[in-house]
């Protein structure tokens, strides 16, 4: 056991001294690795972020379901019931007369106001309809509400149905959907790239070392060195790649997060992110995660290029 | 110690190097095997090494079964021969301690261990002051002391020795020698292969002459012309 974990430290040494004897190489396989991991890395982070500025922007957008003048109470539970059952529907909420006129008071300007209350006067419509104003978690189930709120059983009770107040607000989100898409498709087109392009180097320096220790390896075996022991320095070696990849593409998106984070957390579509991003948990969750798939990617390459050059089988 | 009854071993149809071999080394025995090159010494020692495998035929060394003996073992094996090379196998970006402590650190000993041991050895070898040189530093006949000190470092049973004089000099050929006459007198037996006369003359050992992969004699004593 003792003589066992003392191969280990040598095998772990081994690794590291190689590591150093072949620098510029070292240096060129970790970049290529930092730049693969930090484009997976920022894919994350990026996707998340479009996911909830979308789901916090179609909040914005609220589904308006005004009520004629005569419904009962209970007609308008059962109504609320029905729209809150609709998939996709976060809230369904009652605006009364008082509250919809309070809004109005607040929401228009002066001038606008005493030509409104003018019109209103002339039509004989004294105060503002009554409403249920549905809140959405997800905008591609709009349409749905607004069939459930025309059908002919609430007729006697729905006088006009409005799909959000803002336009601008409602394309914002489709753009943004849009573009969550893209960013998904083309991150991983590039995360499998810049991971393919990390291997055939770290592959390469593989290779190269082995060839550099061709005699020293054959040393090795004629005077009775396991094939591990042979092998451990060279895996040692990729892991390190892995492992100094990892950190460094985390600190690299880190450094992007945390800069950016004064200008994004003033903003409800990217405050949640930042902070999702930003708890100590998810910063030590992301950090292991990069640091085991640079060590997966560095085992991989090195395998592959013991496989086809360290010729151990034929001893 | 080692065994091998009617052991072939042919590359291709055409190109046998050795032919129904039969030997027998007793424990603690100098052996000298000679022969002209391509005669098989060297395919001998292979297969005594198991860098090769044979064709057909029997090799018992120190109790081990090759043919039993699993891949996942060879290291093992080796673990318990020591080998010498004409040229000498030194790794030369390490000093002639390192070079040793290769061996041990190879099997897992502590450096504490190491530090005890190999200057032990270099004192055996003859190279006590020479324990932080490079092998580059050092004569042909100094390298290939530290060769022997690499391989007797583990105390194996067996020293095969591979025309371990066969680029030195008389004088440091000698000094070789008696090195390796030194390890047999502690008790390990050595086969070595050699070219050279005046040394097989001198030794009166026992002699096993090679010839096209046969063994065309088996003298103790015996000399080579």
């Amino acid at each position: 056991m003792k003589r066992k974990l003392i191969s280990l430290l040598r095998i772990i040494r081994s690794g590291g001294n190689n590591f150093i004897r072949n620098a510029w190489l070292s240096i060129a396989a970790t970049a290529v690795m930092m730049v693969a991991l930090t484009i997976i890395l920022s894919a994350v982070v990026l996707n998340v972020t479009a996911r909830n500025a979308v789901k916090e922007l179609s909040k914005k957008i609220k589904v308006t379901v005004y009520l004629k003048d005569d419904v009962s109470e209970p007609r308008r539970t059962i109504i609320m019931s029905r729209l809150k059952a609709e998939q996709g529907v976060d809230d369904v909420a009652y605006v009364d007369r008082r509250e919809a006129e309070r809004r109005f008071k607040t929401n228009v300007s002066e001038g606008d106001k005493v030509f409104i209350e003018q019109a209103l006067a002339l039509t004989g419509n004294t105060t503002l309809p009554e409403s249920l104003e549905v809140s959405l978690t997800d905008l591609s189930k709009s349409g749905a509400v607004v069939k459930v709120a025309k059908e002919d059983g609430y007729k006697d009770a729905v006088d006009d149905v409005s799909v959000g107040k803002n336009d601008v607000a409602k394309e914002t989100i489709e753009r943004a959907t849009s573009a969550q898409k893209y960013i998904v498709r083309g991150s991983i087109f590039a995360a499998v790239l810049f991971a393919a392009v990390s291997v055939l180097i770290i592959f390469n320096t593989i290779r190269m070392a082995i060839f550099t220790r061709g005699e020293e390896i054959r040393i090795m075996k004629l005077i009775g060195a396991t094939p591990n022991y042979i092998r451990g320095p060279f895996l040692v070696e990729s892991c390190m790649y892995g492992i100094i990849a990892g950190i460094l593409a985390n600190v690299s998106v880190y450094t992007a997060i945390l800069s950016l984070g004064p200008k994004l957390q003033n903003q409800a579509e990217f405050a949640q992110s930042y902070n999702f991003f930003t708890s100590t948990g998810m910063m030590i969750l992301l950090l292991f995660a990069s640091v085991f798939l640079g060590i997966i990617v560095g085992i991989v390459s090195s395998l592959l290029a013991m496989h086809k050059h360290l010729k151990l089988k034929h001893w | 110690m080692i065994l091998l009854d009617r052991v072939s071993k042919s590359y291709n149809k055409k190109g046998i190097a050795l032919e129904r071999i039969s030997l027998h080394v007793e424990p603690k025995e100098f052996v000298i095997i000679v022969g002209t090159s391509g005669a098989g010494k060297s395919t001998l020692l292979k297969l005594l090494t198991r860098e090769e495998k044979p064709t057909s035929g029997k090799i018992i060394v120190g109790g081990i079964d090759y043919e039993r003996l699993k891949d996942k073992d060879i290291p093992f094996l080796r673990r318990k021969i020591g080998v010498v090379f004409q040229d000498f196998k030194l790794l030369p970006g390490k000093t002639v301690f390192e070079n040793v402590a290769f061996a041990l650190e190879i099997v897992g000993l502590s450096n504490k261990e190491i530090r005890h041991t190999v200057p032990k050895v270099l004192d055996l070898v003859g190279l006590k002051g020479k324990a932080d040189n490079y092998p580059g530093e050092l004569s042909g006949g100094e390298r290939q002391r530290v060769a022997i000190a690499r391989a007797v470092v583990r105390q194996p049973k067996i020293l095969i020795a591979d025309e371990p004089t066969g680029n030195l000099d008389p004088k440091h050929a000698w000094d070789v020698i008696r090195v390796l006459e030194k390890i047999n007198h502690y008790g390990t037996t050595v086969l070595l292969t050699t070219h050279n006369q005046e040394i097989v003359n001198k030794l009166k050992r026992r002699v096993i002459t090679i010839t096209d992969g046969h063994i065309v004699s088996d003298k103790s004593g015996g000399s080579y012309k």
